[in-house]
Order: structure tokens, then sequence, then C-alpha cells
């Protein structure tokens, strides 16, 4: 019987059949393409976009240096120094990522004890020329302030699976 | 010998042994933290909780003895169930903060809550708070409610530091380890007590919050000070030395560090250091390439031998350079033609040049001071000097040991002395000679012709006489010399007779070295006497000025015996090269500064004391242009067509210097042909007595900030006794002007009344004191 079925498959060409059928499908189908920039697709809010760092509502900086996010980061890409504030508490004299070593994996905010370090939703930075994406504090800092509302929503959500 | 069992396996172990102790041997690993193998057993952390067969409830390890059949068992269910419920209780009132605290990440109770704790807290209760203190510019206790109250701190202070400075007041859940004697802690052993803080509660003040500990590297080294040669892990971060710490040796430094080698790597990083060379030009500095400074010192040397001859040229280095930097320096002189060569300093009295079998040691391992019985200490600052070395001798009189002191001040040792003479310098030589005739009459000796004379004439005191005895009673007997006898203006009498006393006791007998290559010298030839040929010690080239001299690390108003005299030296000099890491005063007075690198930047070898020679490398790659002081030298060498400069690397320069590894041929401290006499030198009515305070010793602690915030190096005052301060109608506190020869210097002034009569102790080693004429010597007081 598979003998036979075989023969007739040999020359009716069955395959480009299927194949034409589906590309007919796709053919008449809703279009998914989005017109990006005028266009987004939606975003959940674990997205792990353009880096931020975080400040209290009475504007202390949240990062307490304990470099758990170097010591996470598989690409490097990190880069801290400490030192003792007058108040007797640790904190950064630089806090530098470069995006271009950086892989986006979420590994530091996840380590983050204090939610400090965080992934934003943004994805359309750029660098125009060689060490526009080696970001440093002040920056991560600013991206924080910009972003502080969409960041914290994004955390509420975040936080009853934590 | 007691047949135990833990967790199946059979040990057979000595008695009086722990359980922890007898696991550690079959490497089953208990946890703890108040357990530590060179404090006693306190046993109030109670994490060592085991199960041992036939005991109703779990045991602590540390403090349970073996007994003959025990069954232990570590990871049974009673014991894992006690560890769990301990660690629960330990971080009941511990914050559960680790990413801020500076301990994470070496937290030995983050560990032992990973690996023996439970997963979650319980506990919601309120904390216990107990406040922060400021206790000394060198341990920061300013989380003190991460403590748990194990006490080693408390432990460590009363039996390895000597006094209790960290003490635990109040009780139950009100305990706090607070400071006892003073608000400070002030030991020169305090460092310990950090590494010792199983968890954040005694932290490194000058590391603190710098770094985190899994990103330095950890590089060997050999400490550079004091004469023990300390072995050191160096913490390096990105070219940058973070931190020092202790590298376990049990025959040189145990456990331990003094805080001198593990705060002074912050001098290494001092805003002082000298980055580049530097020539003087018509009174201004100008920095330069290498090669420009090394060919004027080319040419100025060349010129100099030329016209005033070779033995116009002396080199002067420190005992705290390598073996292969003296050894290049002597090379490079004799080589030029001079013999003038000297790395002894601080010393005065150079008699005894030529006339020893070897290089002055310490006589015996240094582990063997923990088992010597009788101690003869004569002129030491011996908690200042040699802080490690004074733990052991500590130790020993633990065990009974007898300490018996000649000296000319009476500053505490911590520990018990048997007998003490405090004298005035220039009665040293008679004290000894006292205590050598008493041995002669004990032990009924005829005594040697050298000494007979000197010690007929003396008569014998009762404190003499109990010295004597307490040496004659002793089975192990060591007699050691210190810095203050190495300075003396007679030492070589003093070594003398405390070599008959040795002879007559059955001691050993050697020195304590003063720096890191007390001993290191002397193989390198940096003497002036090799064979035949004798060139000028330290102290007559200073004398008769030279017209070139070389500095090896030497800071000349600091670093030598009278800094009168080799500032004049200096400024009367043609030409001066001064290699240096820092760029200090010989900027008055050199022509040209070249940039070296200090220890953590070249490789090298020290030989401690008790004549190891100890070999390390590089650590971090040296500061701007600074280069390895022995690949200078080298380079001198060659462009001074000296033959044998052709070195690749240290080793081979070692290897040259010291022949073989074992230096034990090349030893010795036995004086022959000297004799011993009776006289002493004329003094005037008030006399000098030095000490050199223990952080101003050398050129990296000088510079080292949080040491300099000691106590121990406050800026120095002028002691007397009350009676000579009456006499010359003076208060204490009041500042007074110190002369000695042409230079004074301005001091507070306090009375000491443990000070011998007709003696004024000023510090040496400091800038204040640097216009200060010689370390021993006449000297005026008179009102500021």
């Amino acid at each position: 019987m598979e003998k036979i079925a075989n023969f007739f498959k040999t020359f009716l060409l069955l395959e480009l059949v299927k194949g034409m059928a589906l590309t007919g499908r796709h053919f008449f189908a809703r279009k998914i393409t989005v017109q990006f920039p005028e266009e987004k697709t939606p975003q959940g809010f674990r997205f792990r976009g353009l880096h931020a760092l975080r400040r209290y509502a009475n504007d202390e900086e949240r990062c307490i240096g304990c470099k758990l996010c170097e010591a996470v980061c598989p690409a490097l890409a990190i880069h801290i120094e400490t030192e003792e504030r007058t108040d007797g508490t640790r904190r950064t004299t630089r806090y530098d990522i470069d995006l271009v070593k950086c892989i986006f994996c979420g590994l530091c905010e996840e380590a983050c004890p204090v939610d400090a370090i965080v992934e934003t939703r943004i994805l359309e930075y750029h660098g125009e020329k060689r060490g526009d994406l080696y970001y440093t504090k002040p920056m991560l800092l600013a991206v924080g302030e910009k972003y502080e509302e969409q960041i914290a929503k994004d955390k509420a959500l975040d936080a009853k699976y934590r | 010998m007691i047949n135990i069992e833990i967790d199946g396996k059979h040990i057979e172990v000595e008695n009086g042994c722990s359980v922890i102790d007898a696991a550690d041997r079959l490497g089953i690993y208990i946890p703890h933290f108040c357990y530590h193998k060179k404090l006693s057993i306190a046993a109030n952390c109670r994490m060592c909780l085991v199960q041992i067969e036939k005991a109703p409830k779990p045991l602590p390890a540390c403090a349970t003895p073996v007994a003959e059949g025990m069954k232990v068992f570590t990871a049974s269910e009673q014991a894992v169930k006690a560890q769990k419920g301990v660690m629960e209780f330990l971080l009941i009132n511990h914050p559960l903060d680790c990413p801020i605290c500076d301990q994470g990440g070496e937290c030995e109770l983050q560990d032992l809550a990973v690996g023996y704790g439970g997963s979650a807290s319980r506990y919601s209760e309120e904390k216990r708070v107990v406040l922060h203190k400021d206790i000394g510019p060198l341990v920061a206790a300013e989380e003190m409610s991460r403590c748990i109250n194990c006490t080693r701190c408390v432990r460590f202070g009363t039996e390895i530091g000597g006094a209790t400075e960290l003490g635990q007041a109040f009780r139950g859940e009100h305990a706090e380890i607070m400071a006892f004697m003073s608000d400070t802690v002030d030991s020169e052993l305090s460092g310990n007590m950090i590494d010792l803080c199983p968890v954040g509660a005694l932290t490194s003040k000058p590391f603190r919050y710098s770094a985190r500990t899994w990103e330095l590297s950890r590089r060997k080294s050999i400490s550079p000070h004091d004469s023990l040669g300390s072995n050191l892990a160096v913490q390096v971060k990105n070219n940058h030395v973070m931190r020092v710490l202790p590298i376990e040796n049990e025959d040189i430094n145990e456990c331990w560090l003094s805080d001198k080698d593990r705060f002074s790597y912050e001098g290494l990083n001092s805003t002082e250091r000298l980055t580049k060379p530097m020539i003087k030009q018509g009174g201004k500095w100008l920095e330069v390439e290498w090669q420009v400074a090394l060919e004027y010192v080319t040419n100025g040397l060349r010129q100099i031998v030329h016209k005033a001859g070779a033995e116009h040229i002396g080199a002067l280095a420190t005992p705290h350079s390598t073996l292969e930097e003296l050894y290049l320096l002597q090379k490079l002189v004799r080589g030029l033609g001079s013999h003038n060569v000297d790395f002894r300093l601080r010393q005065s009295d150079f008699s005894a040049d030529s006339k020893q079998t070897g290089a002055p040691w310490l006589g015996m391992a240094v582990a063997d001071i923990n088992h010597v019985d009788r101690f003869l200490l004569v002129g030491s600052f011996l908690r200042k000097d040699h802080p490690l070395l004074a733990s052991r001798v500590r130790q020993a009189t633990k065990k009974g040991a007898q300490v018996n002191l000649i000296h000319a001040t009476d500053d505490d040792l911590l520990m018990p002395l048997a007998n003490k003479e405090i004298v005035p310098p220039t009665e040293m030589t008679t004290v000894l000679a006292q205590v050598l005739k008493a041995l002669a009459i004990t032990k009924q000796a005829t005594l040697d012709t050298s000494v007979q004379e000197a010690v007929q004439s003396v008569t014998l005191s009762a404190s003499a006489q109990a010295m004597a005895d307490s040496l004659a009673s002793g089975e192990r007997v060591a007699i050691l010399l210190g810095n203050f006898a190495q300075q003396h203006p007679q030492a070589s009498q003093l070594q003398l007779l405390a070599q008959h006393i040795a002879a007559l006791c059955g001691a050993t007998f050697g020195f304590l070295g003063e720096a890191a290559n007390s001993v290191g010298g002397y193989l390198a030839q940096a003497v002036p006497f090799v064979g035949t040929a004798h060139g000028m010690n330290a102290s007559t080239m200073l004398a008769a000025p030279r017209k070139a001299y070389i500095l090896l690390n030497v800071e000349a108003e600091l670093d030598t015996h009278n800094p009168q005299q080799a500032l004049a030296a200096m400024n009367a000099a043609d030409m001066v090269v001064a290699l240096s890491a820092y760029k200090h005063h010989a900027t008055e007075y050199a022509d040209v500064l070249l940039p070296i690198a200090p220890f953590t930047e070249t490789s090298g070898t020290f030989v401690s004391s008790e004549g190891r020679a100890q070999s390390f490398k590089g650590t971090v790659q040296p500061s701007g242009e600074a280069r390895p002081a022995w690949k200078v030298l080298r380079v001198l060498g060659n462009m001074l067509n000296i033959s044998g400069f052709d070195y690749n690397n240290s080793e081979t320069v070692r290897d040259e210097a010291l022949g073989s590894a074992d230096v034990s041929a090349k030893l010795g401290n036995i004086l022959h042909g000297m004799t011993a006499q009776a006289t002493t030198w004329n003094v005037a009515e008030l006399q000098r007595v030095s000490d050199v305070p223990i952080y101003a010793a050398d050129a990296i602690v000088r510079r080292a900030a949080s040491l300099q915030k000691t106590r121990d190096a406050a800026t120095p005052r002028a002691l007397m006794h009350s009676v000579e301060l009456t006499k010359l109608n003076l208060k204490p506190g009041e500042m007074v002007k110190l002369t000695q020869g042409h230079g004074s210097a301005r001091l507070t002034i306090i009375a000491d009344d443990s000070l011998p009569h007709g003696i004024v102790r000023v510090a040496a080693g400091h800038a204040i004191t640097a216009e200060l004429g010689a370390m021993f010597g006449d000297i005026m007081v008179d009102r500021a």
C-alpha cells in the first residue's frame, strides 16, 4: 500500500501544493508587521532595555555600592568604585555600564538588594561614536530620574512574583 | 593516646585534645565562631555543637576533651538540628543586610548561615542595637550591632597582645564589646582583631568600603619593616595595593601581623611618591628622561673619581633595601674603586667590624623563642621594635619563662619581668659586667682574659646577682641585644660581654635585627670591610664629608645616627644621587633624584634576623616611571663600564650574593680579638637617649596615613625624671629647647620617673628632632 502512495507522490508534487497552501494562508491573513517607529509592539513590565540608577523619594541614591551586580555580570560590563561617604555609608564614586558589552540578561537587576539598578523599557537609544554607549553614573541616574514613574509602576507589577 | 571515632572514622589522638581538633585532623569541618586555634577556649558561640554517643544533649566540640571510645557525630540529625537552632539564635540580633556590610563576601557568619542556617528568618520582633564606637584610626567598630559576642578580640588582646584593650561589658542581652583601658585600642598588634572578628563588627578603617574581597587578587610578599620577615598576602586591584593580610607561617609570624606590616601599604600610594627622574639645574628641579638622568649620574661620578679619587665616593643604604639592591650598590661602588659603603646607618660603634665570625643574627630560630625559659634583653624597645617577637616572648613567660631586662627606659613590655635594671646608657656595660661577674662566681668559672680586667673592677649589685641567678637556673637561655644596644656608642662592648655571659650559662646569644635586611646587608657585603680592604663606615663617611654620595632609600636626616652631621655632609657634597621611592627632604641637598620601586613593585630578597632568606616577586607595576632599584643599579654599572653587571633578573643577583640558599655558614655573633674596657665615656650633666618610634622607622611607614594618626605616632615629646625637671626649674608640659651641637628642637617636656636621672629621652627618626645631633650623647635643655 505504502509503495503505491509513494509512487503517486513522485509525480503529483504534493509537497509543493502543501507549501503553497501555507504561503497562500499567510498571504490573505491579517498582517502583523509593525510600522516602527510610528507603531510599537507591546512590552512586558519585565522588559530589559536601557539601564537606570534609581533614587529614593528623598533624592538619596539607592545604590549602596555592594558590587553584587558587578560580581554577577556575565559580560563584565559593570565597573564600580566605592568609598566611605562622610556620613559613614558606602557610596559609589564610579558606576559605569558599558552597553556595548552588556547582553541585557537582567542579572544585575536580579542581584540588586535595593532595586537601584534596573533595566527600563527603553530600547531606542543609540551612540554615534565610540564611547557613546559607555554609560556613567550621572547618565544612569539621569535615565532613572526621567523614567522613575514608569520604573516604579513596573516594579510594583513585578513585586508579587518575588 | 586515646582512640575515638568521628563520623565513623577512627583516629588516635593525645589525651586532652578537643573534639574539634581531632575532627580537624581527620579533615572533618565542624562549624565554629569563637574557637580559634591560637586562643583559649571560650565555648560561648555554641556553633560547634555535635552529638556524642551516650551524652544526653549535644556538646560543644571545642570545649569537650576526647575520651576513650568516644563516638562523635558531626552531621547527625541531633547535631544538625542543634547547629541550625544556634544559627537562628545568632541571626536574631544580627542585621540581615550583608550587601551593606564591609565584611560581606569574607564573613564567617554569612558562610555558615548559608551552610548551616535556615532559609528564612522567623523573627519579626525588634533587634538589639549596639552603638558604634570610635576605637582608634586602625580598627573600625562602626557596626557593633553585628557583633555575635564571640570574644575573640577580647581574648586576643589579653592573651596575645598582652593587655585587655577590648572587653565585654554588661550581661546577657546588654553584653557589648567596648574599649576597656582607654577610649582607643593602641596595641601594635591591633589589626589582628580585624582578621579574628568572624563578622563585620571590627573592620579595617583604612580599607573600609574601598573594595570587595572577591575583586582582589592575592599576591605573596615579605614584610620590609622589622627583621622578622613576616609573610604577607598583598591584595591588589587595578594595579593598586588595596590591603595587606598575613599568610600563615608557623615558623615566623604564625597567623598574626603587626600593624606596621598590615597598614603600611598606605604609604605606597602616598602623594609623595617620586614618579619621574629629576635633576637639579640652577637650583630648580627638572623632570627628565631616565637616559638623561643616568648619564648625568655617570658623568658626575666619573668626574669625581677622576678629580678627587674614588675614595671620595660614599654609598649609604637603609637596611630596608632588598639584598639585591644592597649587593649591586656595593658592587657598583667597589667597581668605582671605593669601599665606602654601609647600610648600618643608625649604628655608631663600628669597632666590631671584621672581628666578627659572620653576620650578626638572632642566634636561633624565631620559633625557638617560645621554648626559651630565661631571657636577658639588653637595650630593646621590644614591643615597639619587634611586635610579634615580643608576643612570642610573652607566650614564653606564660609557660614560666623569666625575662631580665637591662635598658635605659622602662617602657611597659606587657609581660612580667623577673628582674630589670634601668640605667643610663653609660652604665649598661657596667651592669652587664656585674652580671658576668656574678655568673662567674656562681659557676666558679675563670673568665677569659679579654673580659677579666673589665669585670674585676665592678662591684656587684643585688639586681645583677638576681639576674645572674635567674640566668644560671635556666635550661634554655637566650640573650638578646635589641636595637638600642646596637645603636649604643659601646655596642661592641655590650656584644662582647653578652657573648661571655652566654658562654657561661650555655645560652644562645643574638641580635634582634633593626630592619628587614639587617642580616642581608652583611651577606650582600654592603659593609666597608670585605677581605683585607677597608673603606669608611656609615659614621666616618659622614664625619669626614665625601665629594659624592649615593643614597639608596635613605632620608639623611631621619635614617641616620647623627642627622645634623648627615645633613652637613650632604650639603657639603658636590654631588648627591638619591635613589628613592619618595620625593622627600633630599630635594634640598641632592642633585639627582632617581625614582625607585618600593617592595611591592620589585622582586627581591630579605634575610630575616634568624637568617632566613625569603625572596618575593613584585605585586604591582611600578608607579609612573619608577623602576626597581636593582635594575637602575645594573644599568648604572653598565654605563660606568664595570664588568659583571649583565644581570637579566634579580634571581641571578641573589644567587651571586648568597651563593646558596643556606646562609647559616655565613652567620656568626662571636667576637674575636676584642678586649672589654672598664671605662665608659665622659658625659655632661644631661645625656640623650633615643628610641626610633615604631611608625617613624622607615620611609614607607612614615607616609602611612592611618598609622600616623595612632598614639604611637604622636609628636615626640622629651621625657625626663621629675627631679631633673625641678633642678632645671621646668614644669611638665612646658615647651623646651633641646640643643645638641649647633642644632636645636622645640618639644614639650614630660616627667617620667621611670627614667634614670641625667637622661633626656628624645625620639629620633622624626622631622621635629632632625636638627639634633647623635642619638646618644650630651644634650642641653632650656626653657623655650
